[in-house]
């Protein structure tokens, strides 16, 4: 991937915004030659869970990609721009990224529990990584990342079995634990919901809201009750550019663009 | 493209609309009858329950319709804010009846003529207020629902005037007491075509305002 650094100065006069976890500045993003994220101007503010909304193909995935630069992994990909994390340019030369995926997880669409692991090795799996020997401690971060996952209760007395033997919305709160062990600063959630029942996503989206006593949430959503639910604030991308930004009540309420109206109400097409 | 909700929130739409021709007719069978010393009881009456049916049947198209569709941003704020008119206009209604019941209860109907000049002013102002009140909603004319603040102080102003008047009145009569009662509803009805005027600015506009 290339990072287009006179891009980022391009943007460098943009306005800085204040108070967030997170932010883009001047972010664009590109597959090839066809452009999918442009001049993204974007603040996530800490303990707090913001929505990305919009119609398939708008650019969310992508935006929330840039965020942990998964972007960067896929082949003929380019971004220009800065994202801030705690101030400090993720895109930066002497930035690891290794270390920005740890500090930013991501929880995908499908739950996806390594098939071969047990239900304990799938949360120790990305700690044993850096370096982590099962015991106590080890023993210790299962447990609380299963508790703060909401799913403890649930697993305690089936540790070693495997991953994929419980129900799909355990899997996709065992993918949250996982992704919890490794103690990041903002979890990125990629419609975390979209393979699971309506009882099920009902666990994730309590889940999600208690999340943010300590962690950042950021999730793409197509379900737009869900955003108006769990959210804080909403981001409305459409055709890769940010539409609306704001409250999550005002924009559901009284969208300032007639284009988010548009889309939250159905009128598209 | 046509949404289901468009069906469902066109029927309540007309629902509504209904509500407030009838609402608007109430009122005035009950002025005429109060002002021509007619007994209109039983006439305000029937439509009076006319509009507390039509209420029930209101709220539950709207909630028929965010419980099927989940409705958001203007589509909310219709259905929200139709609800909560309904209400209005059922508030119109019951005055309306208000206002006949305590004529033929308190007057001799056709002895008790509307002689004060205040009086008939806030009739006036009344009633154009709630011909308006149903026209913004017909139209979702914020700038026209917004007219009503000031026309709501005239009436206000009116109202205390005219009950000043009728403390330094040296008689007691069942008539005082029926056009002071009167004046307190045609306020009261004042009152609540500030509040259509207000969830028709909040359907047009999503501002919530005061009218009062």
């Amino acid at each position: 991937m290339k990072i287009n650094k006179n891009a980022e100065e391009t943007h460098i006069a943009k306005p800085v915004l204040t108070g967030g976890k997170m932010q883009s500045i001047g972010l664009s993003a590109w597959f090839g030659a066809k452009q999918a994220l442009k001049d993204i101007n974007l603040l996530v503010k800490a303990n707090s869970v913001t929505a990305i909304i919009g119609p398939s193909g708008c650019g969310k995935s992508t935006l929330i990609r840039c965020f942990n630069r998964m972007h960067e992994l896929v082949p003929g990909s380019k971004m220009a721009g800065r994202v801030l994390l705690d101030g400090k340019d993720i895109y930066g030369r002497d930035v690891d990224p290794v270390l920005i995926r740890r500090r930013v997880g991501m929880v995908f669409q499908k739950p996806n529990p390594f098939p071969t692991m047990s239900i304990y090795d799938n949360v120790a799996a990305g700690l044993k990584l850096t370096g982590a020997r099962k015991g106590q401690n080890l023993d210790e971060i299962v447990k609380r990342s299963l508790e703060q996952a909401t799913l403890w209760d649930e697993v305690k007395s089936d540790l070693e079995k495997s991953g994929t033997s419980i129900s799909g919305g355990q899997q996709q709160r065992l993918c949250i634990a996982r992704a919890i062990a490794l103690q990041p600063e903002i979890i990125l959630m990629d419609e975390p919901c979209s393979a699971l029942d309506p009882i099920a996503t009902a666990k994730i989206e309590e889940l999600i809201v208690s999340l943010k006593r300590d962690y950042t949430v950021v999730i793409v959503t197509h379900n737009m009750q869900q955003a108006a639910r769990v959210s804080d604030f909403t981001a409305f991308l459409y055709l890769g550019e940010l539409v609306e930004y704001g409250d999550t009540d005002g924009v559901f309420e009284n969208p300032k663009n007639e284009l988010t109206e548009k889309y939250i109400t159905g009128k598209f097409g | 493209m046509t949404r289901l909700l468009d069906v469902g929130l066109e029927q309540l739409t007309v629902m509504v609309y209904r509500s407030g021709e009838v609402a608007e007719n109430a009122i005035g069978v009950s002025i005429r009858g109060f002002m021509n010393g007619k007994d209109a009881t039983e006439a305000v009456h029937e439509l009076s329950d006319i509009l507390g049916s039509m209420t029930v049947d209101i709220e539950n198209k709207a909630f028929e319709l965010i419980v099927k569709y989940q409705p958001v941003a203007s589509d909310l704020r219709i259905i929200n804010s139709y609800m909560k008119i309904a209400y209005d206009f059922e508030r119109y209604g019951r005055y309306a009846w208000d206002i006949s019941f305590t004529q033929q209860k308190l007057a001799k109907i056709d002895k008790c003529a509307v002689s004060s000049d205040l009086m008939q002013k806030l009739i006036e102002k009344v009633t154009m207020m709630v011909r308006k009140s149903v026209e913004a909603l017909k139209q979702h004319d914020a700038e026209l629902a917004k007219t009503l603040a000031d026309t709501e102080e005239e009436v206000d102003e009116l109202y205390f005037a005219y009950l000043n008047q009728l403390s330094k009145m040296r008689s007691q009569s069942k008539c005082v007491m029926c056009n002071l009662l009167v004046s307190r509803y045609l306020e009261r009805i004042a009152d609540h075509t500030t509040y259509v005027g207000e969830a028709v600015v909040y359907i047009a506009t999503g501002e919530k305002i005061s009218l009062r």
